[in-house]
């Protein structure tokens, strides 16, 4: 697609290929100042909530909701999926992810299939249940905004629809498959 | 009122911080710390997005994109200047983030649309980035219905931002 839309401009606009190349490359540059400055405000408050405990604590209150909609008998699984999605919803994009990757390879049955458990963990982290949306916030002030923090309600609302819509289909869906799997058995 | 929101977490934060014996100056800039390797790591792809997304742009494709999906996106009352957006979304997170401040600063940063526009970014994930990311050190070959539940999910989060910044 890319390809082509330089074909057309090399046809309408040749003179133009480079230009809009390098003058999108600049505003990426600028765009990348931005965020750090955003980045530095928020991972400095993400790393005293860390450091103060508040992760794991977020972690031990999910823990029965987990047990529940994941269905698994493991302990060190549930613990990791726990730290997992305690730190997604803290905006800690970077460290949940060594935790997921870990339940993924404890969930893991080597059948090649993916069980019901994997998905629900797959949806969960594709919904993203996110209590502050830092770094939309963090651009939109750096854009002139009066009231950057506006959206949090909004974006709060409608990510807990999607994530409690996220889990309903899962869990409708195991009960469809498990029920095609037994018909097949008999 | 929303004005004070951000301030009195922050605040929040320090206080437990505090009472936990965190050391809260130097806590606070080892995160900060991490900012510079991550802007490094991503800056490659938000210009490499932004590069290609300039091109389409500039080339008409975008346009022709947009009007050839403005119907269904009408239908769902997402405003067709999103289309980008919504579409690049499910992909990359760094790429959506460049998109964002395209809209921000073209319509506003307390317009409707880039309203929901943060919405819609603040309320989704990179799904085809963290499915390969999450099943890239396991066997699971075969993910049934994971993917189509959370596109499903992403398009009813899209319609439901643009619903509440809407009454909101």
């Amino acid at each position: 697609m890319v390809v082509g839309s330089i074909c057309t401009l090399v046809w309408t606009s040749p003179a133009g290929v480079l230009s809009t190349m390098l003058g999108s490359a600049a505003d990426a540059f600028s765009l990348a100042l931005e965020l750090c400055a955003v980045y530095a405000v928020w991972l400095g408050m993400l790393e005293l909530v860390d450091a103060s405990g508040l992760s794991q604590k977020l972690a031990k209150l999910l823990h029965p909701f987990i047990k529940k909609i994941f269905k698994i008998e493991d302990p060190e699984t549930e613990k990791l999926i726990a730290l997992n999605m305690s730190a997604n919803m803290l905006g800690l994009g970077n460290a949940s992810t060594p935790m997921g990757i870990a339940a993924m390879k404890r969930l893991d049955d080597g059948s090649g299939v993916a069980t019901h458990a994997i998905i629900m963990l797959i949806v969960i982290n594709s919904t993203s249940i996110q209590l502050l949306p830092s770094t939309v916030i963090g651009l939109r002030a750096a854009a002139g905004s009066l009231s950057a923090g506006d959206i949090i309600l909004p974006t709060l609302l409608s990510t807990i629809c999607t994530f409690a819509l996220g889990i309903s289909l899962v869990i409708l869906f195991g009960k469809l498959r498990s029920k095609l799997a037994k018909r097949r058995a008999r | 009122m929303s004005a004070y929101f951000i301030p009195i977490i922050f605040i929040s934060i320090f206080c437990y911080a505090k009472r936990k014996k965190v050391p809260t100056y130097d806590t606070f800039a080892r995160g900060a710390k991490k900012a510079i390797p991550l802007v490094v790591d991503i800056f490659p792809y938000v210009a490499t997005i932004m590069i290609a997304v300039a091109l389409l742009r500039e080339s008409g494709a975008t346009a022709w994109l947009a009007s050839l999906c403005s119907p269904i996106f009408n239908l769902l009352g997402i405003p067709s200047q999103l289309i980008e957006l919504v579409l690049l979304r499910p992909f990359t997170g760094s790429g959506s983030y460049a998109i964002l401040n395209d809209i921000l600063l073209q319509f506003g940063a307390d317009s409707y649309i880039s309203r929901c526009a943060c919405v819609i970014l603040g309320c989704s994930e990179t799904i085809f980035y963290v499915t390969a990311l999450y099943t890239s050190k396991t066997n699971v070959k075969k993910l049934l219905y994971a993917i189509p539940i959370a596109l499903i999910c992403a398009v009813v989060g899209s319609i439901l931002a643009c619903l509440l910044c809407k009454i909101m």
